[in-house]
Order: C-alpha cells, then sequence, then structure tokens
C-alpha cells in the first residue's frame, strides 16, 4: 500500500463528496486530510477491502456528517433550519469557470436539497457511480438511492425551467 | 440529428430509468454546439454537473499530506524501535534475574536479622533497665543502707548487748 500510488488519487472524489455536505471548503478539505490520514493509519488492514474508494467515501460522509450535526448542536440558525446555506467561499470556487453565474445557481439548487439528495446526487451525477454502489456508500438500498435520486432531479430541473422560463417572460 | 432520442433519455433521466451510460450520452449532448432552443433549459443541469469535476484539491494540499503521512511512519518506526527494544530489556532482566533474587534474600537475611537482633537487644535492654533502674540504685542503696544499718546496728547491737549486759550494772550504778 503506497500512499500517493493508492490513497491519496482518493482526495477529489472525497473533497466534492465532503464538499455537497458541509458546502464549506476548509471542512471539506480537513475531512480529507482525516479520512486519508486514518485509512493511512489501517493500511495493513486495507487488503481485505473490496471496493476502497466507496470505502473512502462512506468514512468521508460519516466525517462530514458528524461535523455538521456538530457544528448544528452549537448554533442553530434561524433563517438555515429548512435548507443549507452555502458560504461566500464556496461560491467562488466556480468564479474562474465561463458559466459562473449558472453553476452557481444549480449549485445553490442542489445545495437547497435534503443531504441525502445532494450526497446520492453527487455520486451519480458526478462520480458516475451506479445505484448499487451509491447504495452500499450511504449504507442504504437501491430503491432508497433512487427516491432521492428522484426527487433530486426533479427539484432541479422544476427550478431550472423557472430560471429558464424568466428571460423569455420579460 | 434525432432529437426525439434525446428527448425521450431525457423523460428517462428524470424517471431514473437511465442508465450510467445513456446518461453521459446526455452530458456529452449538452456540452456541444448544437443544442435546440427547446432543450436549452436542460443544459445548465448537465453542464453543470461536469464542471463539477472542477472542485479539486491542489498540489499545496499533497504536499501537506505527504508531509503529514511522513510524520505518522516516523512515529510508527519510532513505536516499532520501542517494541524492538523492549524484548532486550526484558532479555537483560531476565540475564540479572538471579543477581535480583540473590539481592532480595540478602535484603530478606539483612532485615529478619536486624529486625531480630533489634528484638533481642530491646529485651535485654529491658532486663538491664529493670535491673539498673530498679536495683542497683534503689535496692543497692536500700542494700547499702541496709547493709549500715545491719553495720550500724551490729555496731549498736554489740554494744546494747553489752549495754544490755551493762545496763542492769548502770541501773544498778544509777
Amino acid at each position: 500500500m503506497d500512499f500517493s500510488h493508492d490513497i491519496l488519487p482518493l482526495k477529489n472524489v472525497l473533497f466534492r463528496t465532503a464538499l455537497r455536505i458541509t458546502l464549506n471548503r476548509e471542512d471539506a478539505e480537513d475531512i480529507v486530510q482525516d479520512t486519508l490520514l486514518k485509512l493511512w493509519e489501517r493500511r495493513d488492514t486495507l487488503g481485505n477491502i473490496q471496493n476502497l474508494e466507496a470505502f473512502a467515501i462512506t468514512a468521508a460522509r460519516n466525517l462530514a456528517l458528524d461535523r455538521k450535526e456538530l457544528a448544528h448542536n452549537k448554533v442553530i440558525p434561524l433563517n438555515e433550519q429548512e435548507h443549507d446555506q452555502p458560504d461566500k467561499h464556496q461560491l467562488s470556487v466556480h468564479e474562474s469557470l465561463v458559466q459562473e453565474e449558472k453553476i452557481n445557481h444549480i449549485f445553490e439548487l442542489i445545495n437547497q436539497l435534503p443531504e441525502k439528495q445532494r450526497t446520492a446526487i453527487q455520486l451519480r451525477e458526478i462520480e458516475g457511480k451506479t445505484y448499487r454502489e451509491i447504495a452500499d456508500i450511504m449504507n442504504t438500498t437501491e430503491a432508497d438511492v433512487k427516491i432521492n435520486i428522484y426527487r433530486g432531479r426533479n427539484f432541479l430541473k422544476n427550478h431550472c425551467n423557472f430560471s429558464a422560463a424568466e428571460p423569455s417572460s420579460l | 440529428m434525432n432529437y426525439q432520442y434525446i428527448e425521450q433519455l431525457i423523460e428517462r433521466y428524470f424517471e431514473c430509468q437511465t442508465t450510467l451510460h445513456e446518461e453521459q450520452i446526455l452530458r456529452t449532448f449538452f456540452a456541444g454546439e448544437d443544442v435546440p432552443g427547446h432543450l436549452m433549459q436542460y443544459a445548465e443541469l448537465f453542464q453543470s454537473e461536469v464542471n463539477a469535476k472542477a472542485e479539486t484539491l491542489g498540489d499545496e494540499f499533497d504536499r501537506k499530506m505527504l508531509a503529514l503521512v511522513q510524520e505518522e511512519s516516523n512515529k510508527t518506526v519510532q513505536k516499532q524501535k520501542r517494541t524492538t527494544e523492549k524484548p532486550q530489556n526484558r532479555a537483560t532482566e531476565h540475564r540479572l534475574a538471579p543477581f535480583f533474587r540473590a539481592a532480595a534474600v540478602v535484603a530478606i537475611a539483612l532485615t529478619v536479622g536486624r529486625a531480630t537482633d533489634h528484638a533481642l537487644r530491646d529485651q535485654a535492654a529491658e532486663g538491664t533497665e529493670d535491673a539498673i533502674a530498679i536495683d542497683p540504685y534503689i535496692r543497692q542503696a536500700d542494700i547499702q543502707n541496709a547493709i549500715r544499718v545491719k553495720d550500724i546496728s551490729q555496731a549498736k547491737a554489740k554494744p546494747q548487748t553489752d549495754s544490755l549486759i551493762v545496763q542492769p550494772l548502770n541501773e544498778t550504778m544509777q
């Protein structure tokens, strides 16, 4: 087991998954760091794990959820009870991209989804995972994953339609 | 291009009926130039999902991680060293065990010896204390007195006996 070759390449998929949950770049980076270090510390037992990437994503997600819960217990923002809001730093990630506004808009929409839908959508659309893999990562059933993705996609569709219809109605 | 196929794929996509491969076809289609107006509303959705891959951690993160891992493996090496050192210590302990045992036996013997010696001396001291504190000064004095008294009384007794003998003479003289 070599760190640079076997573990470090997981950083980006872990980062995106954690970012989708925490909505904060720094927190997501911390989570990736913790996850990778834990994997490295347990390198002797990792040979028994069939899908290291799925295992790592599960670990990162659990860390992210724990952190989120901790933060949530500390401060309960009155205006953020329904939906998690991305911080300004998170939004600046996409500044360099061409369709900055549109992408920000779709990410804002994704970030408004409940965590389960958000993570399932992330793993399906961005990381290209099968329903089975997502179910394993999220420790749930394929049917549950499908429902979450179904709801997420349709929420995005309805809100995309709305934003696309806006200019034509003006 | 047959948009019917794309439209059908979009419909199935929102029903979660598409395969990963079909979803990739949709992304490729929306990444292209020839997206018709009536499908533009979905472009945003499929394009942004491709662009989300841009969310990455840079080289600086790699450097930080490698430094941390180096630190961690140094620690484990030290730990391993410590664990290999321990048996050596145990071996020296084994080798020295007879000496420790001998030392312990000597220590016990000394302690017991000293204790019994002390106890005996205490007893002896108690005995002599009796003899010295009570007998020599009081009894000896008594004895000396007694002797003196005896001497005196003997000395007196002699004259007394004399006087007793003489008394009648004195009485008779008076």
